[in-house]
């Protein structure tokens, strides 16, 4: 026995000691990103170095100019989604191309509890991902103004020009340089609405009632709704009537009752008793969604990245189509329409900014843009490619829009208050309330 | 064996309704879960998962395995775990003993300091830690694991110490006169002594670093020092968004099968850790 | 025996440590800070501006945060008199003398070794599920109308409902192992005095275990105060209103949520403290009822 107990504390010494070697390894030795780098080293001894040029010619002269620079990426994404595939590629061309090493961190999408203590601490990465509204209004300070560098590439003129404007607006210039553009809206199964006899896209409240009433007539339920969006489809209704600006104010001071909210509430509310809702709305995400793929529900106010969702967890390709939400009768917004962005920044204190640079570019452009949206189903950040079938006029939608609307941007500014609003935003789908003047008396009562 | 008393059984059958249709309720779910790894996302959401219509997807489990990265997060959770038991023995052993045989200044000080600590909630202390550890710049695996052992030590000490009081004086006065020095006697004496109780709280030490979740939510920075716990988070959470259902069921299944195998061996020791553990805490 | 200067500071030394690092600065601070208007969590002593019980009134004057109190509250009261009771039903029954003792036992155990991400996802995607969900089947069995598990009056209890699921198992083995320790020679004793099984258990077991219930008790109060993965589990994209707790409100305070631009560590801390001071109540409460728990046997 008194070996056993001795050879217990041999063995935690000797890992302890062991420990302390993990602790000092380079987090992600095990990384594929490490062949080809070996292999990179290999040549760049062969190859004289290059200065540094501009960087619109980093791609095609295929020198080694960033022989010798190592560039840490944190990412937002896991390494099991296809997205972190594609970057684990790009990066292996980059470094194939440039002589530059590229280690990726996986950080998964609560990056953000990380992301401002790093950055404040100067971590050492180069590249990081996350929201480009959290970029523009988080980590601003810490991060690199990319306007010389994007205009040196003329990066406007394959960019999308309203995320490009709501940065610089955020920010005062150029901060982030988009990955991932979303965008916004009612997305429906066309031949839904073709078999239901609705031959156009609603344009406004009146003809989308029409719309859903002609849907329910043919045996679907009209709108797919899940409680974890039941915000998100509701800001679309109060924009219309109030503008974010106005939502932002209520929501900070409350006042909703005698506001437009009541009748955007209202709204809300009868097309829950005309039973223009799907089965079981709001139901627990992703169940209602999935509908549209069963064939159940024929559309749903949400983001572009619901096509690919139902799509893969019904096993269906839904012929999906995409249109603005309706303009309401004496709206005072009534072109908005949500876009966003996952987007990639560079830090402040980066060594290397300008081979940062190049290898965002390399992400976001071309080929391997090309196939992000291909693999992940996403909207191209590069509007000279084309979006996945899935998707079809994303791209359009998003190069036309002149307003964007932000993710419940003017409901969550009030940080404190959203989960209790996001609760009465459901309980407006449920049909807890009678009438929109009930509906906005709950809400003030939280202040 | 004893034969069956049929009337004593008969007595009993309240109760045995009550733990089969627990017990049944339980298997339902293991069962669906089972199914629900050999199917398709479009099986799972149209609730037709035990028809198994396009037959048994395997495939589900070969994606699992090589896309995701359960191998990792179950190997951090085995090092966590088995590490800081180790590192938590290391440290609040020799203090139970001390503390246990010695009056002397500030003994009492640092045992009421080790008592109270036991009910301080994590979130009451994790913020300083956070930014403590942001500024000295601690990263990777030695950061929880030095985390969960420092954790543990109020109460496994505290645990320990009541163990070393029961023990009898005269084994160390016995090795005193032998010129045994102070800590070779804990070594070689005490400290197997105490063997059963270091075994049943390492055990409960062990359970309590495995299901871990809100620390290693909040100081994982990356993938590579990703526990089980998180780890299956965010597969759910990338499940979401691409929509293999399938295959994050078979991940659960993955990680499941280890521990519960090592349960179906271990299961009176870890009762047995879990009931000593929490009895005496 | 002789003190041993050197050995009892040496052996005390690490133990006092991580005392002081991971508990009494940790505390102090967070204590400090709740009285400061601090914004990032990282943030230095110089960027703390003074603001008095400002971050106290700001978190009692959310709605937010008194709901997440409230469905605390419930999860620990309603839930743990739930919980409580159904582990010494399990327990008293394991203990009955019935067949397939460590069987059942250890199934009844297992849930808490599987993931809780896991339990969670199967709970809201098979028994939960509005079409065809496994409480769904059974209700039209019976021939019921579809209930909406998981809409927003009954997604609370949904929750608390799994939870104890998984809890039950827990709590069993530690009262079995407290109706164990009782000497069965007592029951014998009051079966000859014509004590029933009912009377046994209550005059007999249940005072026995006194010291088991503290024990229970206090396992639970801590397990709830800390209660976060269900509520994440049950709220997927975001926090909701109905299930929030209040480290699930600390989180997003002091980290940020989706969508969200602001962040507030002092709140946060104050939110810290009021918990703390909650469990020191219950500690002290716990212990005054059962003060003379050591009863020898």
């Amino acid at each position: 026995m008194k070996k056993k107990i001795f050879s217990l504390l041999l063995v935690s010494a000797l890992s302890l000691s062991v420990l302390a070697g993990c602790g000092s390894e380079p987090a992600n030795s095990s990384q594929p990103a490490d062949d080809s780098q070996s292999g990179a080293q290999s040549e760049q001894s062969e190859q004289p170095e290059q200065s540094q040029e501009p960087a619109d010619d980093s791609q095609s002269a295929g020198g080694k100019q960033y022989e010798g620079v190592e560039l840490t990426m944190w990412s937002m994404w896991t390494s099991a989604e296809p997205q972190a595939q594609v970057i684990q590629e790009a990066a292996a061309a980059f470094e194939e191309q440039t002589g530059a090493k590229i280690t990726i961190e996986w950080k998964g999408r609560d990056i953000n509890t990380v992301l401002s203590a790093s950055l404040e601490a100067g971590d050492k990465f180069d590249i990081y991902e996350d929201d480009y509204k959290r970029i523009a209004q988080i980590y601003a300070d810490y991060t690199l103004d990319l306007t010389d560098m994007a205009k040196a590439v003329n990066y406007d003129s394959f960019s999308y020009p309203c995320l490009n404007n709501q940065v610089i607006e955020w920010v005062g210039h150029l901060n982030s340089i988009v990955e991932q553009p979303q965008v916004g809206g009612i997305f429906y199964d066309k031949d839904a609405f073709a078999n239901a006899g609705v031959s156009a896209e609603p344009k406004t409240w009146a003809e989308f009632l029409d719309a859903c009433q002609k849907i329910k007539d043919s045996g679907v339920g009209p709108i797919a709704q899940d409680d974890a969006y039941c915000d998100f489809a509701f800001y679309h209704q109060l924009v219309r009537h109030l503008g974010e600006e106005k939502i932002g104010e209520l929501s900070m001071n409350g006042g909703w009752t005698g506001s437009a909210a009541e009748t955007a509430a209202q709204e809300i509310i009868d097309l829950v008793n005309n039973g223009y809702f799907a089965d079981g709305v709001p139901d627990a995400f992703p169940s209602s969604e999935n509908k549209i793929g069963f064939g159940q529900a024929a559309m749903i106010v949400c983001a572009n990245y619901v096509t690919a969702e139902v799509n893969n967890n019904t096993g269906t390709e839904v012929n999906w189509g995409l249109f603005n939400y309706p303009a309401v009768d004496g709206g005072v917004e009534n072109s908005a329409a949500y876009a966003g962005a996952n987007s990639l920044a560079i830090t402040s204190y980066s060594q290397n900014p300008q081979a940062a640079f190049d290898f965002i570019m390399l992400l976001t452009t071309g080929e391997f843009d090309q196939k992000m949206a291909d693999t992940a189903k996403q909207i191209p950040a590069d509007t000279r490619n084309t979006a996945p079938a899935v998707l079809n006029g994303t791209v359009e939608t998003l190069l036309a829009a002149d307003a964007p609307m932000s993710w419940c941007g003017g409901l969550y500014e009030n940080a404190d208050l959203k989960s209790e609003i996001k609760d009465r935003c459901m309980k407006l789908f449920e049909g807890k309330f009678a009438t929109g003047a009930d509906f906005c008396k709950s809400m003030d009562e939280l202040y | 064996m004893n034969k069956i008393n049929w009337k004593k059984e008969l007595r009993l059958l309240p109760g045995y309704i009550i733990v089969v249709l627990w017990v049944a309720f339980t298997a339902v779910m293991l069962c669906w879960i089972v199914g629900a790894s050999l199917s398709t996302s479009r099986e799972i959401f149209s609730g037709s998962i035990f028809k198994f219509a396009t037959g048994l997807h395997w495939e589900n489990y070969a994606t699992a395995w090589k896309v995701q990265n359960v191998s990792v997060f179950f190997g951090n959770s085995l090092l966590y775990s088995v590490v800081s038991c180790v590192g938590v023995l290391a440290i609040a052993a020799p203090a139970a003993y001390v503390l246990s045989r010695w009056q002397f200044k500030g003994g009492t000080a640092l045992r009421l300091g080790l008592v109270i600590a036991m009910s301080v909630p994590v979130i009451m202390v994790i913020m300083p830690i956070y930014s403590l550890v942001v500024q000295l710049g601690i990263k990777g695996r030695i950061l929880l694991i030095l985390l969960y052992i420092m954790l543990r030590v109020p109460y496994t000490t505290i645990y320990l110490l009541d163990f070393f009081s029961t023990l009898s004086k005269s084994y160390e006065e016995a090795a005193y006169l032998d010129g045994c020095s102070g800590p070779n006697t804990f070594l070689r004496i005490m400290l197997p002594l105490v063997q059963p109780a270091v075994i049943t709280v390492t055990i409960f030490n062990f359970m309590s670093v495995w299901n871990e979740f809100f620390m290693a939510l909040i100081f994982t920075s990356s993938e590579s020092m990703t526990p089980v716990g998180v780890g299956l988070l965010n597969i759910v959470n990338a499940m979401k968004y691409t929509g293999n259902y399938g295959g994050m069921f078979a991940a659960v299944i993955i990680v499941f099968l280890p521990t519960f195998l090592l349960y179906i061996f271990m299961s009176e020791k870890i009762i047995a850790g879990v009931t000593g553990g929490g009895v005496k805490g | 025996m002789r003190k041993n200067k050197a050995m009892i500071f040496w052996f005390c030394l690490p133990a006092l440590l991580c005392l002081l690092i991971m508990f009494v600065y940790p505390v102090l601070r967070t204590v400090l800070m709740s009285f400061f208007k601090v914004e990032s969590v990282t943030a230095g002593l110089s960027d703390w501006e003074f603001y008095g019980i400002g971050n106290y009134s700001k978190i009692f004057g959310s709605e937010s945060f008194l709901t997440s109190m409230r469905n605390v509250m419930l999860i620990w009261i309603v839930g743990g008199v739930i919980t409580l009771a159904l582990s010494l039903l399990m327990a008293v029954i394991i203990t009955s003398g019935i067949r397939g003792k460590n069987f059942f036992r250890a199934a009844i155990y297992m849930p808490n070794i599987i993931s809780a991400v896991a339990l969670a996802t199967m709970w809201i995607q098979y028994i939960f599920n509005y079409d065809f969900g496994l409480l769904n089947e059974v209700v039209k069995l019976f021939g019921g109308d579809k209930v909406k598990w998981l809409g927003t009056d009954m997604k609370f209890w949904a929750m608390t409902a799994a939870f104890i699921f998984g809890s039950v198992g827990y709590y069993m083995l530690i009262y079995i192992s407290g109706i164990e320790a009782i000497p069965q020679d007592f029951y014998e004793a009051a079966t000859l005095d014509g004590a029933n099984k009912f009377q046994q258990f209550t005059r007999m077991t249940l005072p026995l275990m006194k010291g088991v219930l503290k024990t229970s008790i206090t396992f639970w109060s801590i397990n709830t105060t800390t209660f976060f993965l269900w509520t994440k589990m049950f709220s997927p994209i975001d926090t909701e209103g109905s299930t929030i707790v209040p480290v699930v409100y600390l989180y997003d305070i002091v980290f940020g949520g989706k969508g969200v631009t602001t962040r507030d560590a002092g709140a946060g801390a104050a939110v810290g403290v009021v918990l703390t001071l909650i469990i020191v109540v219950v500690y002290a409460v716990t212990n005054r009822l059962f003060k003379n728990s050591d009863l020898e046997y």
